[in-house]
């Protein structure tokens, strides 16, 4: 029987400190952050920032860098209501998913107050992060372009100043296509070229959501030609994300690309600059059109530290936080009056060039996102492949256009 | 009597927690999957009701799931009949008397032992047509080869396929290796004064005496592969198209990506039930032999 004894003190000791380490860890910290900027050089710097003018104390966990297991990951998170998480950074297609949901709480009250909201744009904040309700769930930390890249060496090789309209993007990319290389560079992985697609579609003034428009069609018979009639693109590029595009450029293998980001891939493999590889202004097909971005910071619903969580969002949302993430990250503000304070470089000229001559949209969204993504990428990595023709293709689009939107 | 009692309750008393811990991982979501299965449970859109028998009908009209199930059935039978005949042969070498066998037998098993994901994403560079290792292989012997092995088709499925067998054969050959060493020598010593050749040895002696072992072996070989989906994961994204999508990539995507819990539930369940009916007949052909 003393045998007995011993061994249920032992059992309750176990399961006492058990529950012990749990309270612990959680008192540690004022707040969890979900984030994707982890494996950025800068981000204990920004961190440090964060945690001296807020004087909270924040536990990090990484976000993993696989787009695909982000995603499923916060959605695991959101939807579970799992509480151990409380402020996440997501990207415009997890926001257009998750806004209508109620996983993600309201911040137009506490923190995008009307006096701060008005610095940053209206069409973004309505179209990305705003639910059916009138709710605001993210604060947007930065704003950026699904800019267009250019190798200086390559347009002064073949003898081109700029690229302004259709018929330079086409001669260019053709006189850049020789001894293996090619004009023209894609990531048309099936859940990457959707990026590309709506690129196009705007360029040549059309419109995602209706594919009865002729000019959606011209768009992609335009990128199938880049392929198979005017070989300027490789049909290699159907496998490739955006690790194996940007390696390509870095290497000379392309001439011209569409990305998002400020070159940091660039800077650091020594390519970087108006010499070499450098953002260009979006040449004008039909229309001069380009994609704006963001990641948003926004906040569990199920958090249980919702004034902590406030208060790091307020710093992210002023003037403050929005240059210590310019200063760290090279993220341009998403405010207008922050935007105006940083030192004046090429990226801020182009942004500020991108800004007024460009169409500015938000990419276009479904509830559905990824399904919507991955069944458009699915079905042009088809067409590319002549295993459907442009006309399907469409009719194939429009069909999930109706299914998701 | 009544301290065997007493032990015998301290005894359910310490196990309990592990059947709970079980009941709660094992049998509760294999009950609840069955139940969301006849739901059409969309987290997105807010749509949770019940369809009885509709996705089960829906799976054999989806061409996506018709593609993984087809991808599928060739992945598990391509990849096992390639283990079976490699592995066996890789085996046989392991099992020769050669100097530096015990480091061969060692080194051997790296592959296996490294994770299907990191594997994955080098082998989509390893079969790039201007990176990767397996092109600049080839150019070695045929100096102007291009193949960009990931967007068609066929040479998809096959460089999945090659990886699954590349990282996973060193494994079954141990396995069938340690069988090889329960033959005893001297049914080969007798074979040998008889007059038969290596070859009739072998399939007379070795390959009978180690055929329950491969059927053995085969069962959660064919499993893991049937529920197979990381090599996919991160190394095609399931193209070209949905070409290389295996039905648990598929379950995955459909559950995690697209939230669509009731139909990833169908899909999952029959991949259960699949699984469940081969297990059988692989045990009754084992048990038979």
């Amino acid at each position: 029987m003393k045998k007995n004894n011993y061994l249920l003190i032992l059992v309750s000791i176990t399961l006492l400190l058990f529950g012990l380490s749990f309270s612990i860890s959680a008192a540690d910290y004022d707040l969890t952050l979900y984030s994707i900027l982890t494996t950025d050089p800068d981000f204990s710097d920004w961190l440090n920032d964060v945690e001296t003018a807020t004087g909270l104390k924040i536990n990090v966990i990484a976000a993993p860098t696989n787009s695909d297991t982000r995603q499923q990951k916060v959605t695991t998170i959101l939807s579970s209501g799992d509480s151990s998480i409380d402020i996440l950074e997501l990207n415009d297609e997890m926001a257009s998913s998750f806004k209508n949901s109620g996983w993600l709480a309201p911040l137009q009250a506490q923190v995008l107050t009307a006096d701060i909201l008005k610095y940053f744009p209206d069409g973004y904040v309505s179209d990305m992060i705003t639910s059916r309700q009138g709710d605001i769930i993210g604060v947007p930390g930065y704003s950026g372009y699904l800019a267009f890249w250019v190798d200086q060496q390559k347009l002064d090789k073949y003898g081109f100043d700029s690229i302004d309209n259709k018929e330079d993007f086409i001669a260019f990319a053709k006189a850049a296509s020789v001894d293996g290389n090619y004009g023209y560079g894609g990531s048309w992985e099936r859940t990457y070229v959707f990026n590309e697609i709506a690129t196009f579609v705007n360029l040549f003034g059309g419109d995602y959501f209706d594919w009865t428009n002729p000019a959606n069609k011209e768009a992609i018979q335009f990128m199938y030609d880049m392929v198979h009639k005017w070989q300027v693109t490789p049909i290699e590029q159907l496998a490739d994300k955006y690790e194996q595009l940007n390696q390509k450029f870095i290497d000379g293998k392309y001439a011209m690309i569409f990305m998002w980001g400020t070159g940091a891939e660039y800077r650091a493999a020594n390519r970087y600059g108006q010499d070499q590889i450098h953002m260009a202004m979006m040449p004008e097909f039909k229309t001069r059109s380009i994609f704006t971005d963001s990641w948003s910071y926004v906040l569990n619903s199920a958090s249980k530290n919702k004034e902590a969580a406030y208060k790091f969002l307020r710093y992210v949302a002023g003037e403050q936080g929005m240059l210590s993430a310019w200063d760290n990250f090279d993220r341009f503000p998403a405010r207008s009056d922050v935007a105006k304070e940083i030192p004046e470089n090429e990226i801020t000229k182009m942004y500020q060039r991108y800004s007024e001559e460009c169409i500015v949209r938000g990419r276009p969204m479904a509830p559905q996102t990824m399904e919507f993504i991955t069944q458009m990428g699915t079905i042009f990595q088809q067409a590319m492949q002549d295993k459907i023709t442009i006309d399907e293709f469409c009719q194939q689009a429009q069909s999930f256009v109706e299914q998701y939107k | 009597m009544k301290k065997n009692k007493s032990m015998l309750l301290i005894a359910w008393l310490l196990v309990l927690p592990a059947l709970v811990i079980r009941g709660f991982t094992i049998i509760y979501p294999i009950f609840a999957t069955f139940k969301i299965s006849f739901y059409k449970v969309s987290l997105l859109r807010g749509i949770n009701e019940f369809v009885g028998l509709q996705n089960y009908l829906d799976v054999f009209k989806d061409p996506k799931v018709l593609t993984a199930i087809q991808f599928t059935f060739i992945f598990v039978v391509v990849s096992m009949l390639l283990h079976i005949i490699f592995g066996v042969i890789l085996a046989l070498i392991l099992n020769m008397d050669f100097k530096g066998r015990r480091f061969l037998r060692t080194i051997v098993l790296i592959p296996w032992a490294m994770p299907m994901v990191v594997i994955g994403m080098a082998a989509k560079w390893g079969f790039n047509n201007d990176y990767g290792l397996v092109n600049d292989f080839i150019r070695r012997f045929f100096a102007n080869f291009e193949l960009s092995w990931l967007i068609h088709t066929n040479t998809a499925r096959f460089a999945v396929i090659a990886m699954d067998v590349w990282k996973d054969l060193p494994f079954f050959a141990i396995l069938v290796l340690a069988g090889l060493q329960f033959i005893p020598n001297e049914l080969y010593e007798a074979a040998r004064v008889d007059g038969a050749t290596k070859v009739q040895a072998f399939l007379k002696i070795t390959l009978p005496l180690i055929m329950k072992n491969i059927l053995i072996l085969s069962i959660p070989f064919t499993m893991w592969r049937l529920a197979s989906f990381d090599i996919v994961y991160a190394m095609t994204s399931g193209g070209p198209g949905s070409d290389t999508e295996l039905i648990a990539y598929r379950i995955t995507t459909e559950v995690f990506t697209n939230l669509n819990l009731g139909y990833g539930a169908t899909l999952a369940v029959l991949l259960f039930i699949a699984m469940l009916i081969f297990s059988s007949l692989n045990l009754y052909v084992a048990n038979k032999k």
